[in-house]
């Protein structure tokens, strides 16, 4: 406080200018993933001659076009507090549906609608058990894993459903617009409409209160359980979306598609410094985690290394990145 | 404040039952308009469940409530603010990674439209918390800094400017000053007072007894989930009260200690207020 002791008369502000650092600092995760993907995409452009040419670059940005949709929805749930462990399944259950869907004659763009409400649908079911039935998250996505990747591999056999490459819906994975890959296109627009939402709406306002003090936001009168609710229909139809791409671009649908790709979506998030403890999240650090998981992935097989580094390096790094959140920035970490 | 006129609050026969605990055991509460009411007890004696009840948070097993003789249920906080009841909570419930003005507006944010899409007037919300705090005269340095970064006693005055600067027609406060140094606590108790003589009702809870003499008409004690005793506070001292809050005369030195604080402060505030 100040040398004035009556509360009640007026004081000048007691607040110094807010300095770089200052900023530096309070975007702590930012920063240590910033830092992190600049330092990798170094590595790799002086070690490798194929890594900084436009050809490769775009590449890395259209194979990363389902983890960067998906990370984004999840970057919501995260900040809430929860965690869906579904979306690769979905991915899977999506991607052989809409090439299912193709062969059985049903027009392309319906074909996409539908997978996109299935997947809506699936959020739906979940977020229902875990906002109003109160069951957590991990444990309700953790049987959504199971039982969506299940149905995939009935509905297959286990077989991949071939695309008739004549279809126009694999331009959606193919196509050039205006000199980028359709799914970066598309993935752009989704990051773009996702930041916005998350920084300047009341619905992402009310995704961070419910992640930083539930209760709290309950108590201000904002329906909590349906903010909840619909963070994981948003991560449903994110993931169903990147299986409509990923069926796209690969011309089949697979029901072993996506194993293992709710964890990269997992470390995309948590490198871009969103806190598993709910009530902090960034969705600048949620691009450049993803970025950086693909650029790694590209970057060890452009070496010549053998593709199983690629787990083992994204591992350290993300104990790196988010030790550096923790003692270097202190960001990222509870604040108290 | 006769008694021919309608009560503010009006609430009867208030149970709620936590597990095998009954937190409240038929309570009640009654509030006039412009009354300001002291509710004190026992810790764990039902004062911030009560409250929370009329306050839509906690939803009672049984019982009724009447706002300005209209009968009402709550069933969430957001009705219960649509009836201009307005809480400070004993835990504050602030958020603390959202900044001072996005909890001074949590819940009602202003809105601004871009090409017809509702948006957050973040402009409106930094300029309008300043206005806010100033009005009521807490110092915090920055609109945009995060409540985490404040200290108690500022996180303390954010929740109670919250509570007070959306013109409230019942104000409660749960132990509003328990982190307030001297000065604040003074602007909390003048706070009370302006409000109420504008025909706010406020409740007070405060294990602070001396305040209650300071700035309430009326004192209600609760015990174990039940009212046990009402007194106007002319009719009351310190010791009195003290002793319907343990339920037996008590001779603790404590109580003897903060009863002789009073007498002094208490015929010169009587004085004051007069
Ligand atoms: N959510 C809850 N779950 C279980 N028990 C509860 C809950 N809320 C309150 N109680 C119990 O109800 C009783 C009354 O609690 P309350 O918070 O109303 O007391 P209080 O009078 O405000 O006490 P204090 O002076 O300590 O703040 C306590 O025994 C408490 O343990
Ligand atoms: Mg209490």
């Amino acid at each position: 406080m100040s040398s004035e002791p009556n509360a009640y008369s007026s004081h000048p502000p007691r607040m110094r200018e807010t300095t770089m650092l200052d900023k530096v600092i309070a975007n702590g995760g930012v920063m240590s993933i910033a830092l992190f993907f600049v330092v990798c995409c170094f590595f790799f452009a002086v070690t490798t001659d194929a890594f900084l040419t436009a050809p490769n670059l775009l590449n890395i940005i259209r194979q990363s076009a389902p983890l960067l949709i998906v990370a984004a929805a999840m970057t919501f749930v995260i900040t809430t507090g929860g965690i869906d462990l579904s979306v690769g399944s979905v991915l899977a259950l999506t991607a052989t549906l809409s090439a299912a869907a193709l062969q059985a004659g049903i027009p392309w763009p319906l074909a996409i609608i539908l997978m996109l409400a299935l997947g809506g649908v699936v959020g739906l079911i979940q977020g229902y058990f875990i906002a109003y039935e109160k069951i957590p998250a991990f444990i309700v996505t953790l049987a959504g894993l199971s039982v969506i990747r299940g149905f995939a591999l009935l509905i297959t056999g286990g077989y991949s459903i071939p695309i008739e490459p004549t279809s126009p819906f694999v331009t959606i994975g193919r196509a050039w617009v205006l000199g980028i890959p359709a799914p970066a296109l598309i993935a752009i627009v989704v990051l773009l409409a996702a930041y916005v939402v998350f920084n300047e709406t009341h619905f992402g306002r009310y995704v961070t209160g419910v992640g930083a003090n539930a209760e709290a936001t309950r108590r201000a009168g904002v329906n909590t359980r349906r903010v909840i609710l619909w963070v994981y229909i948003l991560s449903g139809t994110a993931a169903a979306a990147a299986g409509v791409i990923l069926s796209a671009r690969l011309g089949s649908g697979s029901s072993n598609a996506g194993q293992g790709f709710e964890l990269d979506v997992i470390a995309a998030v948590v490198l871009g410094g969103t806190s598993l403890f709910g009530g902090r999240g960034s969705l600048v650090g949620t691009i450049l985690g993803a970025l950086t998981v693909a650029v790694l992935a590209n970057g060890l097989i452009l070496s010549h290394l053998s593709p199983f580094f690629t787990p083992i390096v994204t591992g350290f790094i993300i104990l790196v990145a988010i030790w550096l959140n923790f003692r270097l920035f202190k960001g990222g970490a509870k604040g108290r | 404040m006769t008694d021919t006129q309608i009560s503010r609050v009006r609430m009867t026969g208030i149970s709620k039952r936590y597990g095998a605990l009954q937190s409240l055991d038929n309570a009640s509460l009654n509030l006039m308009p412009g009354e300001v009411l002291g509710l004190v007890g026992d810790n764990g004696a039902g004062k911030s469940t009560i409250s929370k009840v009329l306050s839509g948070a906690v939803i009672p097993d049984s019982g009724t409530i009447e706002i300005d003789g209209r009968p009402v249920s709550f069933t969430s906080p957001a009705e219960a603010r649509a009836a201009r009841i307005e809480m400070v909570y004993q835990d504050l419930a602030l958020c603390d990674t959202i900044d001072v003005a996005g909890n001074l507006f949590l819940g009602r944010e202003p809105k601004r439209h871009i090409a017809g899409v509702p948006m957050l007037d973040k402009k409106l919300m930094h300029e309008r918390a300043r206005d806010m705090l100033s009005n009521l005269g807490i110092v915090i340095p920055d609109t945009w800094m995060k409540v985490e970064n404040l200290s108690g006693g500022q996180r303390q005055s954010i929740a109670i400017g919250r509570a007070a600067s959306f013109d409230p027609s019942v104000l409660i406060m749960d132990e509003p000053t328990a982190a307030l140094a001297v000065a604040e606590v003074e602007a909390v108790l003048e706070l009370i007072r302006t409000v109420s003589r504008r025909g706010v009702s406020v409740i007070l809870i405060t294990h602070r007894l001396q305040d209650l003499f300071l700035v309430c008409d009326r004192i209600q004690v609760m015990y174990e989930g039940r009212n046990v005793a009402e007194r106007r506070i002319e009719d009351t001292n310190i010791e009195d009260v003290v002793n319907l809050i343990v339920g037996r005369k008590f001779a603790a030195r404590s109580a003897g200690h903060q009863a002789s604080h009073n007498q002094a402060g208490h015929t010169q505030e009587r004085g004051a207020s007069a």
